[in-house]
């Protein structure tokens, strides 16, 4: 191992950045509606108040819409971030680094919770109240007490409506109830999205506002700010209200290749604003069973507002590709990197390590489990810190919980020819020390990484023994992971993933620790506490467990984020894809090419294609300072 | 009259407001010996619409020269003793019995909860064009995928909505909205074709980038006295007109357009409920996602201007039941537009008062 290939961590530009900007966001704003889930006895609670009780108060007049704001952002908040804590870092003065949106101020606020009083919706009466309506003398059409006074009370008196028959949907078509799943899916997503975008707006005018306020300013500033200020909301509500499509974006390149797509980084034509663009062949989703994947990877990508996370922008689709357009992160990925330095110090795993403890923290907290980290999905901003990506579908996972599909794999014979043909490892020692074989592994990974298949390197052995999984599977993955930053490869690398699978269901005798790297006793101690069975692993019960162990004696977690990463990605422009490996990846544009295709045909989509049942509700739009 | 006036002051505005009222129906059809609904030449912009297609798109009422005002028909209505209880406040509206199911709370429910004025609240810093363009298509929007359930066909051809359960556009017996053909008469078509012309006429409009334009870069902000100085639509010239939307790029006729697009679609809801609201919607189980909908709709309609109260009618005592049980906060338009006592009256009828 050539040492000057090693990497070392940058400690003495580790100047701690600004005081922790931790954000404070508040609590659900009572006024905002708030989807019901109803329950006889909540219903039966509810009927009980009495109306005046249930509306007093909770009704700001329209002209006060902002001003008694529940939300008080901290006084300098805004301007801390907004001066751009980032700013000293960026390498390439005059492009917008993505992270230092004003988007990235907005956290994403529970829907749910803070039942209130004013619960209107389920105003219904209870069970014992309900007006007889079928069949009694009341409903005879002639009857009718229209002159006479109400007598509550009377047992007597029938309410005078039509009777409710019994629910019976059988009785329309495919396409009606097709298409009352469709409304159903979208009138809730509706009202839950624009819920989503008061809340986010009201934020966003409040910060207006604490600026505004700020003494000493010109007038001619103030009106800039508030002009600004219309003007964005301005140009997101046309975003709103117009369809994307890929036509609006040039490619500049292709930086990544899978077996359900491909991702691009491309420009926007309006505004020649770089994102990355990924792009899924609907067809092959539906056949690979991805549908849920796609949308687990929408929802806690569009949920998301976690600097650890890669963020969405938009989502759209057409016939036959949905599109998912993604900040740009020109670092790379973490498979990247370690291809090209083989191995890391102790201090740069460490540091790699311990952020993505803080990431896959983070993907916990917004209720997921990641099931497929690996170097691959690790990307590195323009700080060289990390971020998550690819969730649920990643380079094409088959069925994560398709437990038949794994079992085929664990007896027997591997079901395809061998993938890693190129790759002639030593079955029975694989941590030999001949480091060619090692570096065609090495070489052949990224074919592996874009394959159908994937790589099973880093899973953990719970998934696909299909004795059910939790969150600490991504536990696992983090210890392979930090395996191979210190040892070189991965614990578990074998020649076909088959071999792969087999040796980490028999992890007890796979796990070995080669003999020719020294391992500091700390590092070892943690990565044989994560690779482990689920009931001991640690991290099971919280990453703090992990947080606190030994080997991270000194980090400081809370302002991880902020110091100077060990890798600084340089980089001449917006568009620069130095480190991507854009020379091994075809360039050849399906997505495009396929579009052409259809269009040569002349095939014409009856219905607008966001509309397939399957992909309904797929579209998403964030509020981004992108729209400048 | 006195009597009834006082029993809402809203109520004697909404009755001469009726007198230029837009809702009605050919004349001699009359159902009902009181309800009559007046109808005028309908606003320029109708009438404009109209001459721009050859079969024309545009909704029109035919002018009924003897309407009654509403004030007639109250005081025409005998309604023994007028005054005290809510359900003179029902009896004015001629509503079939057995109430529509519509109309009993147990029916009026939502699948949200809370203030829908956040939603429907211009953001301060926004100019008022843009904000109601958003409107219109997010509106639309989500009438679109209640209509798509009883007008899309079926592989064999037929839907839920077609010329013998809807012979007409109806609201129920009193209302039924027409179109001006070729020469511009009003006629009266099935509802699946009325709904079918309309859906054409509106994305026409939503989609003509003249009238709703997408381009990010023209956009502008909302004029706040206190911090901005000069309105960009006065710099060129002070005596320039000045329209809602213009310094965004809408056109001078934006708003009336959008009154149009709104009115249509409140037709289209009308008689969703009146038409439709068992067969299917109940039966599908979406009654309170359409419940949901249509009073944002409402709510956000009046809140921005882009229906007149008489224009309501049809739906009025939805509207009551909604401002009685507080899903039309006090203080919002729809609630000021609604009679609470009927809508209170209808809550007891149906045991939640």
């Amino acid at each position: 191992m050539d040492p000057n290939n090693r990497l070392y961590l940058n400690f003495n530009g580790n100047e701690r950045l600004g005081a922790p900007s931790d954000r404070q966001y508040p609590t659900t704003p009572s006024t905002f509606p708030q989807p019901v889930f109803q329950t006889p006895s909540q219903q039966h609670l509810a009927a009980q108040q009495s109306a005046s009780q249930q509306y007093a108060g909770g009704y700001a007049p329209q002209g006060n819409y902002f001003a008694p704001n529940p939300y008080q952002a901290p006084a300098d908040y805004g301007n801390a971030q907004g001066a751009g804590q980032y700013q000293p870092r960026s390498n390439t003065p005059g492009t917008n680094d993505p992270n230092v949106g004003l988007a990235h101020q907005f956290s994403h606020q529970n829907l749910g919770g803070a039942g209130r009083g004013n619960a209107y919706g389920s105003r219904g009466p209870s069970p014992g109240q309900r007006p007889r309506t079928a069949g009694g003398s009341g409903q005879q059409p002639g009857y009718s007490h229209a002159n006479a006074p109400p007598m509550p009370g009377q047992g007597s008196r029938q309410p005078d409506f039509q009777p409710a028959p019994e629910r019976n949907p059988e009785k329309y078509g495919l396409n009606a109830n097709n298409n009352q799943k469709k409304c159903s899916q979208l009138a809730a997503d509706f009202f839950k999205d624009s819920v989503k975008r008061a809340r986010e707006r009201n934020l966003r005018q409040s910060e207006m506002e604490q600026k505004l306020s700020e003494p000493n300013q010109s007038s001619s500033r103030r009106e800039q700010i508030w002009q600004n200020g219309g003007k964005k909301e301005a140009r997101y509500l046309r975003f709103l209200r117009t369809k994307d499509k890929p036509e609006n974006y040039t490619t500049v390149k292709i930086i990544g290749k899978g077996a359900f797509g491909e991702v691009k980084l491309v420009q926007k034509k309006a505004d020649g604003q770089v994102y990355a663009m990924k792009s899924l062949i609907k067809t092959e989703m539906f056949k690979k069973d991805q549908l849920a994947h796609v949308r687990a990877e929408r929802d806690i990508l569009a949920e998301s507002d976690s600097p650890w996370v890669v963020k969405l922008f938009t989502t759209f689709q057409d016939a036959n590709f949905l599109y998912m357009l993604m900040e740009f992160l020109p670092g790379g990925d973490l498979m990247t990197m370690l291809i090209k330095y083989e191995i890391f110090s102790e201090d740069i795993t460490r540091f790699y390590i311990a952020e993505i403890v803080l990431a896959i923290e983070a993907v916990h907290k917004l209720g997921f489990i990641h099931r497929d980290i690996k170097p691959d999905n690790i990307l590195l901003d323009r700080g060289g810190h990390v971020k998550l990506t690819d969730f649920g579908l990643s380079t094409g996972f088959h069925k994560l919980h398709d437990n038949n599909y794994y079992q085929q794999l664990l007896q027997g014979k591997s079901s395809r020819p061998k993938d890693r043909n190129s790759v002639a490892l030593d079955q029975i020692n694989l941590t030999v020390s001949n480091r060619s074989q090692i570096n065609d592994w090495r070489k052949s990974r990224r074919l592996m990484a874009y394959s159908t298949v994937g790589t099973p390197d880093y899973i953990a052995p719970e998934i696909f023994t299909g004795h059910g999984y939790t969150f600490d599977c991504d536990w696992w993955s983090l210890g392979t992971i930090m395996f191979e930053c210190l040892v070189g490869w991965p614990p578990f690398c074998a020649e076909d993933s088959h071999d792969t699978y087999r040796k980490i269901v028999n992890w007890r005798q796979s796990l070995y620790f080669p003999d020719d790297i020294t391992l500091g006793a700390e590092a070892e101690h943690l990565i044989r506490s994560l690779i482990c069975n689920t009931e001991v692993r640690l991290g099971r019960g919280g990453a703090q467990e992990i947080k606190n162990h030994a080997f991270f004696r000194g980090v400081e977690f809370d302002s991880l984020r902020r110091i100077r990463a060990p890798f600084e990605p340089r980089l001449t422009s917006a568009i620069d894809t130095t480190y991507f490996p854009t020379d091994e990846i075809d360039q050849t544009d399906n997505a495009t090419a396929l579009r052409n295709q259809a269009m040569a045909v002349g095939k014409q989509v009856e219905e607008s294609p966001e509309m397939s049942l399957p992909f309904i509700g797929y579209t998403f739009k964030r509020f981004d300072n992108n729209f400048r | 009259m006195e009597q009834l006036n006082s029993l809402d002051p809203y109520y004697g505005s909404i009755g001469n407001a009726r007198l230029r009222g837009t809702s009605g129906k050919a004349q001699g059809q009359n159902k009902s010996p009181v309800q009559t609904n007046s109808g005028q030449p309908i606003s320029p912009t109708n009438l404009s619409q109209g001459s721009q297609s050859p079969i024309s798109l545009a909704p029109k009422i035919p002018p009924l020269p003897n309407s009654p005002s509403l004030a007639q028909n109250i005081s025409m209505d005998d309604s023994g003793n007028a005054g005290a209880n809510g359900d003179d406040a029902l009896s004015v509206y001629h509503l079939p019995r057995p109430l529509p199911l519509w109309l009993n709370a147990q029916y009026a429910k939502h699948i949200v909860k809370g203030n829908f004025m956040t939603l429907s609240a211009r953001p301060k810093t926004v100019e008022q064009g843009e904000w109601i363009a958003h409107q219109v298509v997010e509106h639309y929007r989500n009438l679109w995928n209640f209509v798509r359930v009883i007008h899309e066909k079926e592989e064999d051809g037929t839907t839920i909505c077609n010329p013998q359960t809807c012979p007409r556009m109806s609201a129920g017996a009193n209302h039924s909205f027409t179109w001006l053909n070729y020469k511009r008469e009003p006629v009266e078509l099935p509802a699946y074709e009325y709904i079918t012309l309309m859906q054409r006429w509106i994305s026409g409009k939503i989609d003509d980038t003249n009238i709703f334009p997408t381009d990010t870069n023209g956009v502008s902000y909302a004029h706040n006295p206190s911090i901005t100085t000069t309105p960009l639509s006065q710099l060129s010239n002070p005596e320039d007109k000045d329209w809602i939307g213009k310094a965004s790029g809408f056109p001078e006729n934006f708003v009336e357009v959008c009154q149009t697009i709104f009115r249509q679609m409140f037709r289209v809801y009308a008689h969703l409920y009146w038409a439709h609201f068992i067969d299917p919607f109940y039966h599908l189980n979406l009654e309170k996602q359409l419940n949901s909908c249509f009073s944002h709709f409402v709510l956000t309609a009046c809140a921005l201007d882009m229906l007149k109260p008489q224009e309501l009618e049809p739906m009025q005592p939805l509207i009551d039941l909604w401002a009685a049980n507080g899903t039309f906060p006090p203080g919002s338009k729809a609630y000021e537009y609604s009679n609470q006592k009927a809508g209170e009256r209808l809550m007891q009828l149906a045991n939640v008062a």
